[in-house]
C-alpha cells in the first residue's frame, strides 16, 4: 500500500526535476559549435615540410556578445574546432608535408624535424548582427596573425591577414544557422586567402628565395605569382584593405 | 483524385499576386548544335558587401535549364566551388574572362576543369528585395481558440543579370538581364490568407528560358 502512494511522488519528483532542468537550460547562454566541411585545395604543393602549432586560445577559440562577459552573454559560438579543421585541411593540401609539433618551437623545445613552423592566432575578431545593424546580414569579420619560425624558436616572419564571412538571413533559419554559416564563409575565405598570398609575404619569399631548392616554390602558390614579391605583397595588403573596408 | 486537386489548383492560382517582367538579352556566337557532352556551371557572384545572390536561385535556373532540356548537365554550384577550392570564393573569383586563362596556368586547376569538361560558365550578380511593406495584423490566442485579425501588404523586386563566359575561348558570349515586381498581399480573418507573388520565381523562368534558348539546340 505504502509503494502505490509513494509511486506517483516519484514520478512527481522526476517530472519536477525535468522541468526545472529545461528552465534552466533555458536560462544559460546558446552555444554554437561551428560546423562546417572544408575542401582541400587545389594547387601544386608548396614544397616545404611545415610544422603547425595551435595555441590553446587558437584550439579553443570562441566569441560572445562583445558588450557583456562571458557569464552574462546569452549566446556563445565556438569556433576553436572548426578552425583546427580548417587549417589542418589547408596546410596539408597546401605544403608537401605537415606535421603537427609536439610543443610551441623553443630553444628547449624538442619537437619533430622540420623546415619551418607555423603558428596561427586570432588577433581580432569583429561581428554584426541583423539587430545591430538592421541589415538583413550576419557578418564575421577576423584578423589572423601568423608567426613562421625556425623549430628552435627563431623567427622567420610575422604578418597579419583578414577574413570575412556573411550571410543573408533567409526564412526558415535559424540564428545559430546563419551565425554558422558567416563564420564558416569567414573560414574558407582565411584559407583562400592564405593558401593565394603565403608566398607573396616579403620575409617569406625572401625566405623561400634563399633556399635553392625551394626556389621553385614561390611561384607555385598562386596565379600571377610570378611578380616581384614587393609587388605581390602589396597587392595581397589591398586586398586585405579592401575587406576591412567593407566593413 | 481529380476532384480534390482541381480546386486546389485553381485557388493556388487564384491565390497568387500579379508579376510584372522584363526580360533583355545580348548574345554572341550561339553554340547552333548545342553543347554536346560538355557541361555548363552557373555560378552567384558574392563579392559586394550589403546582399549577395541566393544560392536557391542560381538552383532555380540550373533546374529550370535541365529539366527541360536533359542533355544539357548542369554542375552544381557547390560541387564546383568546392572542387576547386580556393580559387571559386569570393574573394579569388575570377571577375573578367581574360583571367581564367591566369587560373588555367595552374596545371591542377587545368586538370580539374578538363575533368568537369566545362565548356559555359554563367555567373548571376542580383537579388530580390522587398520594399514597400505596409499593413497591420493582430493574432491571439485564448481558452475559445486563436486567430488573427488585419491586413498586410509588401512588395518584392528582383533584379538579376546573367553573363555567359565561353570557357574554350575565354570570352564573353552573352548577357542575359531580367527584372521583375509584384504585390503581395496577406488579409486575415480569424486565418491568414496568404496571396504571394511570385516573383524570384518568375525571374527565374525569364532567365532560364533566355539561356535555354542559348545553350540548347531544341529550343
Amino acid at each position: 500500500m505504502r509503494s502505490m502512494i509513494t509511486a506517483p511522488d516519484n514520478r512527481l519528483f522526476s517530472a519536477v526535476l525535468v522541468l526545472t532542468a529545461m528552465l534552466l537550460a533555458g536560462c544559460g547562454p546558446t552555444h554554437v559549435k561551428v560546423e562546417g566541411n572544408f575542401p582541400a585545395p587545389l594547387m601544386e604543393p608548396v614544397p616545404l615540410k611545415l610544422g603547425v602549432w595551435y595555441p590553446e586560445e587558437f584550439a579553443t577559440h570562441e566569441f560572445f556578445d562583445e558588450a557583456k562577459s562571458r557569464r552574462e552573454s546569452s549566446w556563445v559560438v565556438n569556433t576553436g574546432d572548426a578552425q583546427v579543421a580548417m587549417w589542418d585541411t589547408l596546410l596539408s593540401g597546401m605544403f608537401s608535408e605537415l606535421t603537427h609539433m609536439k610543443g610551441r618551437p623553443s630553444p628547449s623545445q624538442m619537437n619533430q624535424v622540420v623546415d619551418a613552423v607555423l603558428i596561427p592566432s586570432v588577433d581580432e575578431l569583429q561581428y554584426a548582427i541583423p539587430q545591430h545593424t538592421n541589415v538583413k546580414v550576419y557578418e564575421i569579420w577576423m584578423r589572423y596573425r601568423f608567426e613562421l619560425v625556425t623549430v628552435r624558436g627563431k623567427p622567420i616572419a610575422e604578418w597579419t591577414m583578414s577574413a570575412y564571412g556573411k550571410t543573408p538571413t533567409a526564412f526558415l533559419r535559424s540564428d545559430q544557422a546563419a551565425v554558422n554559416l558567416a563564420a564558416v564563409m569567414a573560414l574558407r575565405d582565411a584559407g583562400a586567402n592564405f593558401a593565394t598570398n603565403f608566398t607573396r609575404v616579403p620575409e617569406v619569399a625572401a625566405w623561400m628565395q634563399s633556399k635553392p631548392a625551394r626556389r621553385g616554390a614561390a611561384a607555385a602558390t598562386a596565379p600571377g605569382a610570378k611578380a616581384s614579391p614587393v609587388n605581390e605583397s602589396a597587392g595581397g595588403q589591398a586586398g586585405a584593405e579592401r575587406q576591412e573596408d567593407s566593413k | 483524385m481529380i476532384k480534390y486537386c482541381l480546386p486546389f489548383a485553381l485557388g493556388t492560382l487564384l491565390l497568387q499576386g500579379c508579376v510584372t517582367s522584363t526580360v533583355d538579352e545580348m548574345v554572341f556566337n550561339e553554340p547552333v548544335e548545342g553543347i554536346g557532352d560538355a557541361t555548363v556551371v552557373i555560378l552567384g557572384r558574392r563579392h559586394a558587401s550589403d546582399y549577395e545572390t541566393e544560392p536557391d536561385f542560381i538552383e532555380c535556373v540550373g533546374d529550370h535549364i535541365s529539366s527541360r532540356d536533359k542533355t544539357i548537365t548542369v554542375v552544381d554550384e557547390i560541387e564546383f566551388v568546392n572542387s576547386l577550392y580556393p580559387w571559386f570564393e569570393p574573394r579569388t573569383a575570377p571577375l573578367h574572362p581574360a583571367d581564367i586563362e591566369r587560373l588555367l596556368e595552374q596545371e591542377p586547376v587545368a586538370e580539374r576543369m578538363r575533368e568537369l569538361k566545362t565548356e559555359y560558365m554563367i555567373w548571376i550578380d542580383g537579388v530580390t528585395v522587398r520594399s514597400d511593406s505596409a499593413g497591420s495584423m493582430t493574432c491571439g490566442i485564448g481558452p475559445g481558440g486563436a486567430g488573427c485579425f488585419g491586413f498586410g501588404t509588401w512588395s518584392n523586386d528582383s533584379n538579376y543579370e546573367a553573363v555567359i563566359w565561353d570557357f574554350t575561348d575565354r570570352a564573353e558570349v552573352g548577357r542575359v538581364n531580367t527584372t521583375a515586381s509584384g504585390q503581395s498581399y496577406m488579409p486575415a480573418v480569424v486565418v491568414p490568407i496568404p496571396i504571394i507573388a511570385p516573383v524570384q520565381g518568375t525571374a527565374c523562368d525569364g532567365i532560364g528560358d533566355q539561356l535555354l534558348e542559348f545553350l540548347s539546340s531544341e529550343y
